[in-house]
Parts: C-alpha cells; sequence; structure tokens
C-alpha cells in the first residue's frame, strides 16, 4: 500500500488511462514514473497496487497489450489505449467533472447567507 | 458489457495461470531493472539502488498474488483447492468415509424415496386444470355401508340448481362391462359420464376427443374414452386403437380418444364411457328415482367461493330435500353431504399411513445424521493436531471453517448420489404399496422437486456438521498454537454433545422399534383372525354370465344362466380331488355391492334408531358346506327351495341378532324393505328364516362382520355367480382345470378372482405386513446405526482416557472394576435414552391408532419387548469397548504418556 496516499482502484485506472492518452502506448514503469510524477510525489504506487489495475483494464478491453522494445532498448510490456479504453475515458471524465463541480458547490461558498 | 467482458477473461485466467505467471514475472522484473537503472543514473550506488527499488516496489510476491486475484476467480479457485484437499483428506481415512457416506445414504435414501411417494400421492397439484378448485362430494349415513351411498339423478339436479357457489357439477356413474377381447372375455371398469364431465373435471384428451353434450342422450351412438393406465396396459400405448371399435356388453362402442393421465375416486377407472351403453341408465327409473343412488360427484368450485361456503350451501339444498321427501330420508340414518377438496378425497386412505412412513423416515435421517455428527466430532478431535499446523500456517479460522465445510458437502453429496441409487429401487416397491391406497399411485416419481428435496436434506446436514465442530474465535488460534497441544481432547463440552448425540440415537431407535412393534403385533393379530370359514383349502371363483342390462331386459337370460351354472358345477364336482361344489354370489370373504334395508315382522324401530341394513348374498345347498361356514342354528338351504316353493333365507350371526335379539329366528318373517327396491328385481315379500350361519370376515380381516341375508341361489336372478370349490388337498392346483371348464361353458363370461382362501386371507393381511416390515426395517437399521454410535462414542472415550485408566490401574483398580467403569458410562447413557424414547413413543403411539388393529396403542407388552430388546443391543454395544479398557495395559500407557 502507498504510504502517502492510498490510491482508490477507480481512479487509478482514470489516471492510467489519461496517462496512455497522453504519452501513447508505455510499460509499467513509465506509467507508475508519471503518475508519481504528476502527483508530485503524493502518489506512491506499488506493484501490487498497479499491476492488478492494469491487468483489470486489459480483462475490460480498454488497453491492449505487447512485449517491445524500450527507448533505453530493453525488453519490456507496452500497454496502449483501445478505442474502448478512449470512450472510457472520456465518460469518466465527465462523471468526474460532474462530481467535482456538485461537491464544489456545496463546499466553496461556506457562509452566503446568514 | 464491460463487465461481461471481464468476467469471461476472468474465467480464461483460471486456466492460462502458468503462462501468465512467467509473464508477469518478466513484466516485473523488467520494471525493477527499470528502476534500479534509474535509481543508479540518480546517483545510488547498485546496492542502494536495488534495496530501494525493492522498497518501493512493495513486495513482488505480494504483487504476484494480487495480480493472480484479479487474473481468474479467487473464489472458485478456493473452492477447487478446498475440494482438491478435502478429496485427499476423506482418501486418507477411508474407514471413516465409508461409514458416513453409507450412514448418510441409508438416511438420505429412505427419506428421498418416502418423499417421493408423499409428494406424489399427498402434494403435488392434480393433473386436472385448476385441480385444486375441484371438490369430491360425499354423501353419507350411518349403518354399515353407509360412509358412501352416492346420489341419485334428481338429488344432484337439485344441488346443480341451489349451490351457486359450485360452478359446475361433474357426475359418473361407476359401472362395470364385459369386454369381448380377442383372447377371451374381460371384465372393464367404466365410468358412464354425461358430456360435459370432462369440461367441468379439467381434463384434456391425450389423442382423439372426449365426450361433449351431443353425446348425451338415448339415440346416439355408444363412445368410450380409454384411461391413460389401461390405454398404456392394455393396448401397450397403440395411437392406434382410436377410432376402432371394441365389444363391450354386446354392442360395438368406438373409442374416440384417450384421456390425459389423471386418478380417479374412489377407484381406478379403465374407460368412461356414454350412458347410451346402459338403457337403466336413461330410464325414467334412474331418472326420476331418487333413492335410486348410483353417482358419483365432483364439483368445480365457483371463482370466489370456499369449501366451507359450498359446504353451507350444500348442508342447506340437503335439508331442504330431506323436509321434501321424508321417504327418501330415514330420519335414523343421519344422511348427510360433506364437501372435500379432492385432492384430499384421493390422498385419504393413504395419508396416515404416509405420514407414518415419512415420520419413521425422518427418524431414520436423525439417527443417521447424529451418528455421523459423533463420527466427525471424533474426527475433529483426531485432526485439532492438524488444524493447529495449518493456522501456525496462517489459515485463518474462515478459512478453515470453508475446509471443513467444502469437506462435509462432499461426504453429504457422496452420501445423497448412493441415496437416491437407493430411492431408486425403493420407490418400486413403495409404488406398490401406494397402490393399495391410492389412485394416484401412477404419479410418483423422482422428480425434480423430490431431487430439490434431497440436495436440501444432504445441504442441512453439511451446514449442520460444519458447525459442530469448535474452532477457535478469529485470533483465538494462538493460544492453540501456544500451548502446542497435540491432542486438546476431552473438553467436557464437546464430550457432553456427543454424549447428548447418543441419547438421541438410542431414544429415537427406541421410538421406531415402538412403532414397528405395534405394527408387527397388529399384522400377527390380523393373520390370527378367522376368517369364519372352517378351512383355507377352498378355491373360489367369480363368473358372470350376464351382465347387469342383460338380466334387466331379457327374461329369459335368467334361466339360461342358472342351467349353465349349474352345469359348471356338476363339470367341476367331477374333476378328481374335488369334495365339495357350492353355487353363490358373491364368494365368500368378497364383500357385497348390494346392501339393503330389511325389517323383521312385527318388529319396530325406536324413535331415531336406523332403519337395519345387511348384504345380499345368495347361495345354493351345498356353499355353506363347501367354503366351510358352519350353520349354527336351523338348516342350509334345500334343493326344494326353489322360484315356486316357499320364499326363504338364512340370516349371519350378526343380521339374526340385529333383528332378533334374544330370540330364535327360525321360523320368524324378515323381508327387504326400502323405496330403493323399486329399481330394483328383488321384491319386498315377506321371507321365511329357516337357518343362521357363521359370520364370515367379508369386508377384510379387520372389519366389523357386516349383517348378511342369504337368498337361495334358485330364488333370486343369477346378478353375479360364483363357484366355491373343496378339494381334499392342493386346491390351488386345480386352478387350470376349473378355469378351463368354466371358460367351455360359458366362453363370453368374464372369470375372475380365481383365488384360495388363503390367497384371499393373505391379500388382507399383505398391506399390513408390507408396513410392518418397512417400519422395522427401520427400526432396525436405527438400532444398528445407534448401537455402533455408542460402541463408538465410549471406544473414543476409552481411548481418551487412556492415561488415566492407567494411573487407576497402577494404583490398584483391577480390570472388572475398569470395565465397570466404562460399562456404567455406556449405561447411563442407554439408561437416559431408553427413558426417553419409551416416553416419547407413549406420547407418540396415539397418533398410529388408526392403523393398529387388535394391539392398544399403549400395548405393554410391546413397549417391554422393545425397551428389552434395545437394553440388550445397548448392553452389547457398551461391552465391546469395556472390555477393552480393561485389557489396558498399565505398564504401556505410563511409559507412552
Amino acid at each position: 500500500m502507498a504510504k502517502k496516499s492510498d490510491v482508490k482502484q477507480g481512479t487509478l485506472a482514470l489516471m492510467i488511462l489519461g496517462t496512455l492518452e497522453v504519452l501513447g502506448p508505455l510499460h509499467g514503469y513509465g506509467i507508475a514514473r508519471r503518475i508519481e510524477e504528476t502527483s508530485k510525489n503524493r502518489l506512491k504506487l506499488n506493484y501490487g497496487t498497479l499491476y492488478p489495475a492494469l491487468l483489470k483494464l486489459e480483462q475490460e478491453g480498454c488497453v491492449t497489450t505487447e512485449w517491445r522494445r524500450s527507448e533505453n532498448n530493453r525488453r519490456a510490456k507496452f500497454y496502449a489505449l483501445t478505442a474502448a479504453g478512449r470512450k472510457q475515458l472520456a465518460r469518466e471524465a465527465r462523471e468526474w467533472h460532474a462530481t467535482a463541480d456538485l461537491i464544489a458547490a456545496f463546499l466553496a461558498p461556506r457562509r452566503e447567507s446568514p | 458489457m464491460r463487465r461481461v467482458r471481464a468476467l469471461l477473461a476472468r474465467i480464461a485466467g483460471i486456466f492460462t495461470r502458468h503462462r501468465a505467471d512467467d509473464d508477469l514475472r518478466d513484466e516485473l522484473q523488467a520494471h525493477l531493472d527499470m528502476e534500479i537503472a534509474e535509481n543508479i543514473r540518480r546517483g545510488m550506488d547498485p546496492v542502494a539502488a536495488r534495496r530501494q527499488a525493492l522498497l518501493a516496489s512493495g513486495g513482488l510476491t505480494q504483487a504476484v498474488e494480487a495480480v493472480r486475484d484479479q487474473r481468474g476467480l479467487p473464489w472458485i479457485e478456493h473452492v477447487a483447492a478446498d475440494v482438491r484437499y478435502a478429496l485427499r483428506a476423506l482418501r486418507r481415512s477411508p474407514a471413516f468415509t465409508t461409514v458416513v457416506v453409507i450412514t448418510l445414504a441409508l438416511g438420505i435414501g429412505a427419506n428421498t424415496a418416502i418423499f417421493s411417494v408423499v409428494h406424489g400421492v399427498l402434494l403435488k397439484p392434480l393433473p386436472h386444470q385448476g385441480g385444486d378448485r375441484l371438490v369430491y362430494l360425499r354423501h353419507s349415513a350411518d349403518g354399515p355401508g353407509g360412509e358412501n351411498v352416492l346420489f341419485s339423478v334428481p338429488e344432484v339436479r337439485d344441488l346443480r340448481g341451489g349451490a351457486p357457489s359450485l360452478a359446475g357439477i361433474a357426475e359418473y356413474c361407476p359401472w362395470t362391462v364385459t369386454y369381448q377381447a380377442n383372447e377371451g372375455a374381460v371384465r372393464i371398469d367404466v365410468g358412464l359420464v354425461t358430456g360435459n364431465f370432462f369440461e367441468i373435471m379439467g381434463l384434456s384428451p391425450l389423442l382423439g376427443r372426449l365426450t361433449r353434450p351431443s353425446d348425451d342422450g338415448p339415440g346416439v351412438p355408444p363412445v368410450m374414452v380409454l384411461t391413460h393406465e389401461y390405454w398404456t396396459k392394455r393396448f401397450g400405448g397403440d395411437s392406434g386403437v382410436v377410432g376402432t371399435q371394441l365389444l363391450l356388453d354386446g354392442s360395438s362402442v368406438t373409442v374416440i380418444g384417450i384421456l390425459q393421465p389423471a386418478p380417479f375416486f374412489p377407484n381406478r377407472m379403465d374407460a368412461l364411457l356414454n350412458m347410451v351403453i346402459s338403457p337403466h341408465h336413461l330410464s325414467a327409473l334412474m331418472v326420476e328415482g331418487r333413492t335410486h343412488r348410483m353417482t358419483e360427484v365432483v364439483a368445480r368450485l365457483a371463482p370466489g367461493a370456499g369449501v366451507e361456503q359450498a359446504e353451507t350451501e350444500v348442508a342447506a339444498v340437503h335439508a331442504r330435500m330431506q323436509s321434501d321427501f321424508t321417504e327418501a330420508y330415514d330420519p335414523g340414518s343421519h344422511y348427510r353431504v360433506a364437501v372435500i377438496p379432492f385432492k384430499e378425497a384421493l390422498g385419504e386412505r393413504a395419508r396416515l399411513t404416509l405420514w407414518l412412513l415419512m415420520g419413521a423416515a425422518a427418524f431414520v435421517m436423525i439417527i443417521s445424521a447424529a451418528s455421523v455428527a459423533n463420527l466427525t466430532l471424533m474426527r475433529g478431535v483426531r485432526r485439532e493436531h492438524e488444524l493447529v499446523v495449518r493456522a501456525a500456517l496462517g489459515a485463518g479460522v474462515r478459512r478453515l471453517r470453508r475446509l471443513l465445510l467444502v469437506e462435509n458437502l462432499l461426504l453429504a453429496f457422496l452420501g445423497a448420489v448412493l441415496g437416491v441409487v437407493i430411492a431408486v429401487g425403493g420407490v418400486g416397491l413403495l409404488t406398490s404399496l401406494a397402490e393399495r391406497y391410492s389412485p394416484r399411485a401412477s404419479e410418483i416419481r423422482l422428480d425434480a422437486i423430490v431431487l430439490g428435496f434431497t440436495v436440501a436434506l444432504a445441504g442441512s446436514v453439511a451446514l449442520l456438521l460444519s458447525f459442530l465442530a469448535s474452532l477457535p474465535k478469529e485470533g483465538g488460534f494462538a493460544s492453540w498454537i501456544l500451548a502446542g497441544a497435540h491432542r486438546l481432547t476431552a473438553r467436557l463440552g464437546r464430550h457432553r454433545l456427543q454424549r447428548g448425540l447418543v441419547v438421541v440415537q438410542v431414544a429415537v431407535s427406541v421410538v421406531l422399534l415402538a412403532g414397528a412393534g405395534l405394527l408387527t403385533r397388529t399384522m400377527m393379530r390380523l393373520a390370527d383372525v378367522s376368517t369364519g370359514l372352517r378351512t383355507e383349502e377352498v378355491l373360489t371363483l367369480q363368473v358372470s354370465i350376464l351382465t347387469p342390462t342383460q338380466l334387466l331386459s331379457d327374461p329369459g337370460a335368467d334361466a339360461w344362466a342358472k342351467e349353465r351354472y349349474d352345469r359348471m358345477r356338476d363339470e367341476v364336482a367331477a374333476l378328481p380331488g374335488v369334495v365339495d361344489v357350492g353355487l353363490g354370489s358373491p364368494t365368500p370373504l368378497r364383500s357385497s355391492f348390494v346392501q339393503l334395508d330389511v325389517k323383521a315382522e312385527g318388529g319396530v324401530l325406536a324413535a331415531g334408531e336406523a332403519t337395519p341394513r345387511a348384504e345380499l348374498r345368495t347361495a345354493n345347498p351345498d356353499f355353506f358346506r363347501a367354503a366351510g361356514i358352519p350353520i349354527l342354528e336351523g338348516r342350509p338351504f334345500a334343493t326344494t327351495d326353489q322360484w315356486d316353493a316357499g320364499m326363504v333365507v338364512i340370516l349371519n350371526q350378526t343380521l339374526a341378532d340385529r333383528l332378533f335379539p334374544g330370540e330364535d329366528p327360525l321360523g320368524k318373517r324378515v323381508a327387504w324393505t326400502g323405496d330403493v327396491l323399486r329399481f330394483t328385481p328383488i321384491s319386498g315379500e315377506w321371507r321365511t328364516v329357516v337357518g343362521v350361519a357363521g359370520n364370515t370376515q367379508d369386508g377384510g380381516l379387520d372389519a366389523e362382520p357386516r349383517p348378511v341375508m342369504f337368498m337361495p341361489f334358485a330364488q333370486m336372478l343369477a346378478i353375479g355367480g360364483g363357484l366355491v370349490i373343496r378339494a381334499d388337498s392342493n386346491v390351488a392346483g386345480l386352478k387350470t382345470a376349473v378355469t378351463r371348464v368354466v371358460r367351455r361353458i360359458a366362453p363370453a363370461a368374464p372369470i375372475e378372482n380365481v383365488m384360495t382362501v388363503a390367497q384371499i386371507k393373505d391379500q388382507s393381511v399383505a398391506p399390513r405386513r408390507l408396513n410392518a416390515a418397512l417400519i422395522a426395517s427401520f427400526g432396525g437399521l436405527a438400532v444398528v446405526i445407534a448401537a455402533v454410535g455408542i460402541a463408538g462414542v465410549l471406544a473414543f472415550s476409552v481411548s481418551a482416557r487412556t492415561g488415566e485408566i492407567g494411573i487407576r490401574m497402577s494404583l490398584g483398580a483391577d480390570r472388572g472394576r475398569v470395565q465397570r467403569m466404562i460399562l456404567r458410562e455406556g449405561g447411563g447413557l442407554l439408561a437416559v435414552g431408553l427413558v426417553l424414547g419409551v416416553a416419547g413413543s407413549l406420547l407418540g403411539a396415539g397418533l398410529i391408532r388408526g392403523l393398529l388393529f387388535g394391539v392398544a396403542p399403549h400395548d405393554p407388552a410391546t413397549f417391554i419387548g422393545v425397551a428389552v430388546l434395545m437394553a440388550a443391543i445397548g448392553i452389547v454395544a457398551c461391552w465391546i469397548p469395556a472390555h477393552r479398557a480393561a485389557r489396558i495395559d498399565p505398564a504401556i500407557t505410563m511409559r507412552s504418556q
């Protein structure tokens, strides 16, 4: 488990899909690094959290996998977004925004009227 | 969609485990390598870089586990592993497994078989469309033969007009006709029905059509619908029979259809015909005669109407009938009509017997479950070591509990499978039993509901067993492990449970044995009942030369038939070995369908006293001698008692006592009486009593003898006929020769019930014998299981106390004392079980009063016998482990401690 902050399964999937959309096909290490960097190291992903999430996305058909050479000429398993994954990302992002807006509406103007 | 896809991927994942694991390890390794490389690039030394990367990974093994859980369906995989483990464990203890599976199979098999009968005969919805809305109307009166007097056509008409809660009334007249088949004449049981019968009953044809209103009335062609049962039995289910013509009572009758399988009440039917076959049923006598009761009535309740409402309305109609037609309802006989759901009516004869069997089977289940529970508990103690080890290796209590459950489910499942095999064998036997009591026996089968019952039974046993095992609370294993105990035996609570189970087994066995004892005594008493005939070396057969229709319509037929009966008598008498031949109808030990009111000359009924009723039987002069029925007073009939001589009768003892209490009946005059005589060829003239005959058990061995009035065979129309043949030895061997003679003289007449008196008697005892045998075998089973249970628990107790016994012996206790100690332990359990069992049987015995004959439900001899038997078996069961205990060698025991 990540010490700094627990990653919820659903949000982790969203982060992975987001990462793959921005960076294109990527291996597990790259995904982990990117998520940690993007979170400014507030999130720490261990393998036991990351890889089941990746497998789940693969089982759902959101990503495909392929063994390839990495930029450093290492063999690594690359994850790539599928059309279904793109759709899923769009839908979840929309839902997430909607939820965030809703919660924000409750939290921001704390004492508006007396 | 996404979920489905994921699920399919996970199911596939179960099977591609090994390849995927390698792949995953490579992937994780690559990740780790990249991380190490990155750390080195940032300036760490290789060792620190590796350490740091491993720390960040959170553990490779854990990651593999987590991915595996995501990959397949961990739940299924765990269960599969549990099943594999349980199979291994069971294979390691084959004796335990065998005993448990067999014990469970016996219990489950007995219950499955009997439940299939209870379900088929009593519980299953009727095959009739809307069968739960059908009600049977029973018209009854006090006195012998009054249980079901049927309805007359005018009565049905009144009911139809006066009870709006009955939406439709279906009538059928039970009737027998002679079917001239290719291989000879047979009598078949038919129902004469009106055109709306099938519609109201909610029955459909399997083939062809059923009767309809256009088949009613005179002047239509006779048609018949075969019942499914008869069609299968007689025509082998050949659809070609539809449209053909059969010769019934001399007329050609077209088979128009085959009825769906359906039960009839009170008796089976071979076919249903329209009324035209019997002119009598269409005659004014029948249609207008209020006391001419020949019709069974089943009605369909109107929507929203209940049985009680229908009963109230029917009672009102009936009360009106009684006040309008006082001559038709003798007030002393208390005529009444009951409205009974048709399903209940169909099950009424079987109900008590079947619930008794179901109860007995349930008891066997209790005993076998208790026995298996004990075995499991004992095995559990021996396995504590194993459980502790597994707990130490990280299995949680829930996991262990699941493991035990899987093991028990497996045992119960094996038991259920074997039990169903046993049940398949038992159902055949039980069906032949049920056929004697229920028209629905053909509906008995091991269907989905019965198997569901079996599965539920096996599942509950498995659950029960799993929760008997005492595991510590979550986390409580630490103390077990710390204690280092490899035997946490003889914890008092568990021991108490085992003893309780033994007491239950003994008590339930006693109850079953008591039931078996009472039923066996019933059967023996019944077999001891005298038939009223002096010998059993008598062969009887019935042969009906004339059908009722012929008899009623053709004036010359009677003389023609009697001439043939006389020839049969003469020719049979000439057969070698035959001593006496009598003619009469019905033959002895068969009940008569003709029951009429009788009166004695000068006799006056007390106010409210029912008119006496008697069975009409005919006999020729040799009948009593041939049958061995004693003439107690006066004389038998003489050859001179003909139509033209004075009318004479012989009363049986019951009727003589009823009509002439304390008087000499000889020479007194009696007569048939009642409105119903108008519809019969029997006259109400005075007849002189010339003799009194002994009673015979015509209604069955367990029935009260009925009042009977014999008329000379020559002074009554030949409404039926029978031969009573006495031989000097081996009367059964005469069957073929006699049948040949009869067949030659009356080739068109059906020959029925060719049986010796011994066979008839046996037929009367047979159902009871089967009952007694079934319950006794349950009882025997129970006792064996219980005895093994006692011996097992004591043996276990001895082995748990080996150390203690060793100490006692080394301190000076001799072998006898040790043996007595163990015997005392077992004897205590036995005594408590016996007391509870006897008390329970005494409470429960009243419930089976209706199945007993000649034995009181609290018969002391039976109860003492059962208690002694159980005690003797129990003591033997205790003695074996006690003997073993006494042979314990203290030196060896002390050393091994």
